[in-house]
């Protein structure tokens, strides 16, 4: 097709703002999708993503609509909305030329919003301002066109308003996005150049890739090479997202598709990689995506010792279609072998943990998240610290810094108040304060990211009844009076259980997961003493009575059997459990010690899609 | 021998007979066992006789005779229960215990002289408790004094070896109370003695009412108390606490449990019964008319379900049967038992934990759950359940769950 009848978009939103409802009325009005295969949010297709109502990976899909007698081709590429996925929103937006910016009129601007504006201000990607939710009486329009404008710099004085729930407004959408987004401006003729912008595994069809043709053709039969690796593989085949994977058997500069080579090896595709001809005229490698930051890390140890390598073969795949997940190889005295993983952020965490459990049936038990601390040695060199069991004793380093984060809130004015004395409690440091509107005020602070990762986001949930959003990114390292916290099971030190936290808070700390272990693991045949320390000073003691009567009282000649069976069921009730000495301890026990948030989902919750 | 049974099945292997019929069903008793009229047991004795022909081995060491309640039978039919057993298994001169669970109501001086007449020497009879209140929650039919009267019904009638079943820590049941009417009990000097804790069985009345909060169990500590003042209580009158809930007057045990707890072969008839033949073990129906409807189509086998452990599971098994006994586990004879062979026995490394907690002692070759260990025996039987313990023959085991019960004295 003609780019110049081309646009490619995505969708900034907030969770819960309506965006894949929006994306879903743009098929049903474009008649893009059948009315049987219509069901809510068509581009959720990950079944964790459908449950839990969140994005998680970038999607495409291709819509067809009319504009003034002309057929147009519009690729969606979808994008997450939360904050753990700024790394994906990041990779779907260079593969478009426009962006809507969606924003509920009730809620208003959240903070997550203003960050992924940023990211499409920043790629010069032209940006179309959306208010949704024009139906609920509480909509006030205009007073959050005015918060677009204050918090982003953009005018919204034609932004348009929408019902994505009810479809009123969706038409212009679509012209809009015709009418105000640039086509894309590859030439069709041109030496190939297409950007892998996702990557996901078939286990049929090997890999497949998702791309963007910035200049050039590609067709079925191609012989294709990849830049970055130079490995070369056959075009087997070329199609669209409509938005099952259609055949088409050619894409051109500007479209968005897929290409599938059976390609079997995780490691030929990478994400950010430039495809073109093996035999064309050279072109340019495409500027690619910039290395992730991995803000949380955290172990994952198989229950059963033998399946260290099938969840070395489950981190690769889900690496595959997440460029965003790293891992290597660890041990531990009370787990064995491993895998410490580096994350986006928490939720980015449990997805991983969750899709390994669902999609790759481990059965694993995971530590507790840790950021990446940073050691100064005498000499004045830097060493990264990715757990509590790496930090040397305190005499063997000078400093012991912190990865500290600029945060940016915005809330309802009422909150202001609570909401600085939780960065407060937080170690937060204040850098300023800014009305959006009348009533909606950006909060900005510097808080290490330890606290953010604990349970900040659940207290600004909390305290602000939900109004309250929150974005983040790392500024830097900084040096503040850490200590390790150490945890005994039975006098043996737990080094999954042990943490770097603040000399102020330890003992704190210190009691709270004493408390949470004692509720957590289960009466032993004999007393557990339990213990939090800090070098050899014990802060807090608890212990676990043994148990005192576990007897059936009749056992004869049938009875044995169904007694066994009994015991093997109860046995069977321990099979997520670590055995450390001699005490047995839940997979529950080690995810209790996250804190608050292990209770409460940290930010898995909310809803938003 | 008699070529239609297992040649596994060996002479002198004891024998276990399961008779279904009560007056009444106990609100507690999770046995196969239903309320009968009169007349419903015709035609059982000789259906037990017909599945008895194939499956009692001959010249049994012992015979119990369980339920249900055995003396719940007409004079008639426990006549030729025995006559016809006698004729099938020679156990008359064979059986150096023959025992048969009674309940007050129905064991009179002229039922207990028949019994004697038919060869049986042990007399259990189930008094339960010495409170009617409690006889009445329990669902018994029995008054308190009829247990005394049935007690003295077999002593006079000649019975040598009495024992009497008795459960304590019943909701509201004072420890106090316990005391006086086990004292009371012993008075009596029975031969032996059973004393339980309840226990809230799935599917039983009990169990419902608990879930439902109207049956509230005694915490904790209160059964401990009740545990240990029942085996004070029992020693220093000179009973040996034999096993967990079991005690005996000058040595006499009750052999047949014994071998149940050493893991040996025993044969089961009846509906529900189970048997051990070598390292297999087999249930049969837990309902009357199914069991009756196979014999009499002349199905076989009998039984509905059956399996066959792998060995190291054979061989966790016979150690925490094992425990549960005075005399403990002798390795070398566990070994035995589930034929494994020393270098794969992983059982006395384990013993060496638990010793180490003080949940086990180690005296003369034996290995003995400790004071500590005795109300654990259950957390300590789990140690030695072999890890993703499985079936050699899976198939066999048909029915999942039905194989309850049967023996015991109840």
């Amino acid at each position: 097709m003609d780019p110049k009848h081309i646009r490619n978009f995505s969708i900034i939103a907030h969770i819960d703002h309506g965006k894949s409802t929006l994306a879903d009325r743009m098929l049903e009005v474009t008649g893009s999708v059948e009315k049987r295969d219509m069901r809510a949010q068509i581009l959720d297709d990950m079944e964790l993503e459908r449950e839990r109502g969140i994005t998680i990976k970038a999607r495409a899909v291709t819509i067809f609509h009319e504009y003034k007698g002309e057929k147009y081709q519009l690729n969606l590429i979808d994008t997450p909305g939360h904050v753990d996925f700024h790394y994906e929103v990041e990779k779907s937006l260079q593969a478009c030329e426009g962006a809507l910016l969606l924003v509920d009129a009730a809620q208003g601007v959240a903070a997550q919003t203003v960050a992924n504006a940023y990211l499409a201000v920043e790629g010069d990607l032209a940006i179309v301002p959306v208010l949704n939710k024009l139906d609920l009486v509480h909509a006030r329009p205009d007073e959050v066109a005015q918060e677009i404008e204050t918090s982003i710099g953009i005018d919204a004085t034609d932004a348009l308003p929408v019902s994505a729930k009810t479809g009123m407004g969706v038409k212009e959408v679509l012209d809009a996005v015709i009418e105000r987004m640039p086509a894309p401006d590859g030439d069709p003729e041109a030496p190939l150049q297409a950007l892998i912008f996702d990557a996901v595994y078939d286990e049929f069809r090997g890999i497949i890739v998702y791309l963007r043709v910035v200049a050039g053709t590609i067709a079925k039969g191609d012989k294709i090479v990849m830049m970055g690796s130079g490995k070369v593989f056959d075009a087997v085949e070329v199609g669209a997202f409509r938005p099952k994977m259609t055949k088409t058997g050619v894409l051109s500069a500007g479209e968005v598709g897929y290409f599938i080579s059976n390609i079997k090896a995780l490691g030929d595709v990478k994400v950010g990689d430039t495809m073109t001809h093996s035999k064309g005229p050279e072109v340019e490698m495409l500027p690619g995506y910039r290395e992730p930051t991995h803000m949380v890390y955290a172990d994952f140890y198989p229950t059963a010792a033998g399946d260290f390598e099938s969840l070395r073969e489950a981190l690769e795949t889900l690496c595959l279609s997440d460029s965003s997940l790293c891992f290597e190889p660890v041990t531990s005295d009370a787990l064995g072998f491993g895998f410490r993983c580096g994350f986006l952020g928490l939720l980015h965490m449990e997805i991983v943990q969750q899709r390994l459990e669902r999609e790759h049936d481990m059965d694993m038990i995971q530590t507790a998240p840790t950021v990446t601390y940073m050691i100064e040695l005498a000499n004045g060199t830097q060493q990264e610290i990715h757990s509590p069991g790496q930090l040397p004793e305190p005499d063997k380093f000078e400093k012991l810094l912190e990865p500290i984060a600029r945060v940016t809130i915005l809330i309802p004015d009422e909150y202001v108040g609570v909401m600085m004395q939780i960065c407060n409690d937080h170690r937060g440091i204040y850098v300023r304060q800014e009305y959006l509107s009348e009533t909606r005020v950006q909060l900005t602070y510097d808080v290490p990211l330890a606290e953010i990762i604990y349970d900040f986001y659940d207290k600004l949930k909390s305290s602000t009844r939900g109004y309250g959003t929150l974005n983040y990114e790392l500024t830097g390292f900084k040096q503040d009076e850490l200590v390790k916290l150490r945890i005994l099971v039975n006098r043996d030190e737990v080094d999954a259980l042990s943490s770097i936290i603040h000399k102020d808070q330890a003992e704190v700390r210190g009691r709270g997961v004493i408390k949470k272990l004692r509720k957590e693991i289960p009466r032993h045949m004999f007393e557990v003493p339990l213990q939090a320390a800090v070098g050899s000073r014990i802060i807090a003691r608890e212990s676990i009575a043994a148990l005192r009567k576990d007897v059936t009282a009749k056992c004869y000649g049938g009875d044995i059997s169904r007694k066994r069976k009994l015991l093997e069921k109860q046995k069977a009730g321990k099979r997520r459990m670590r055995q450390i000495g001699s005490v047995e301890i839940p997979q529950k026990a080690f995810l209790s010690v996250l804190g608050s948030t292990a209770d409460s989902k940290p930010s898995g919750k909310s809803g938003g899609k | 021998m008699r070529p239609d049974r297992d040649p596994a099945l060996l002479p002198g292997t004891p024998l276990y007979v399961h008779v279904p019929f009560c007056v009444a069903k106990c609100h507690y008793c999770d046995f196969y066992s239903f309320a009968a009229e009169t007349g419903d047991s015709s035609g059982f004795v000789d259906l037990l006789l017909r599945e008895a022909s194939t499956r009692a081995a001959d010249h049994p060491r012992t015979v119990f005779v369980g339920g249900g309640t055995p003396t719940w039978l007409p004079a008639a039919e426990l006549r030729a229960l025995f006559d016809g057993l006698e004729e099938l298994t020679g156990f008359r001169s064979s059986a150096e215990e023959v025992s048969v669970e009674c309940n007050p109501e129905s064991l009179d001086e002229a039922k207990a002289e028949l019994l004697l007449e038919l060869g049986v020497n042990r007399f259990s009879i189930g008094f339960q408790s010495l409170r009617p209140e409690l006889l009445e929650l329990f669902g018994r039919v029995h008054q308190v004094e009829q247990s005394f009267d049935a007690f003295q019904a077999a002593r006079s009638a000649g019975a040598e070896e009495i024992s009497v079943d008795m459960i304590y820590a019943s909701p509201g049941e004072k420890l106090e109370t316990w005391e006086s009417d086990l004292s009371q009990v012993l008075e009596l000097e029975p031969n032996h003695l059973s004393a339980y804790n309840l226990t809230f069985e799935e599917g039983t009345a009990f169990e419902q009412w608990r879930r439902t909060g109207a049956l509230i169990p005694q915490v904790e500590d209160l059964e401990l108390q009740f545990f240990w003042r029942t085996r004070e209580i029992l020693e220093e009158a000179g009973y040996s606490p034999y096993e967990i809930s079991n005690f005996s007057l000058n040595g006499q045990h009750c052999e047949h449990n014994l071998n149940y707890w050493e893991n040996g072969s025993y044969s089961g008839l009846g509906p529900s019964a189970v048997g051990k033949v070598g390292h297999r073990r087999m249930g049969n129906p837990r309902s009357y008319g199914k069991w009756a409807e196979r014999i009499r189509a002349g199905e076989s086998p009998i039984h509905e379900w059956e399996e066959t452990l792998a060995p190291l599971d054979r061989l966790g098994e016979t150690w925490w049967l094992g425990l549960r006994t005075k005399t403990g586990i002798d390795p070398a004879r566990a070994r035995a038992v589930a034929a494994v062979d020393v270098f794969e026995d992983p059982c006395e490394r384990i013993a060496k934990g638990l010793l180490e907690h003080g949940l086990l002692v180690h005296r003369d070759g034996c290995w003995r759950l400790s004071d500590t260990g005795l109300p654990l025996a259950d957390a300590v039987a789990r140690q030695f359940l072999t890890p993703g313990s499985g079936r050699e023959d899976s198939d066999a085991d048909r029915t999942e769950g039905s194989s309850s019960c049967s023996t015991a004295e109840n």
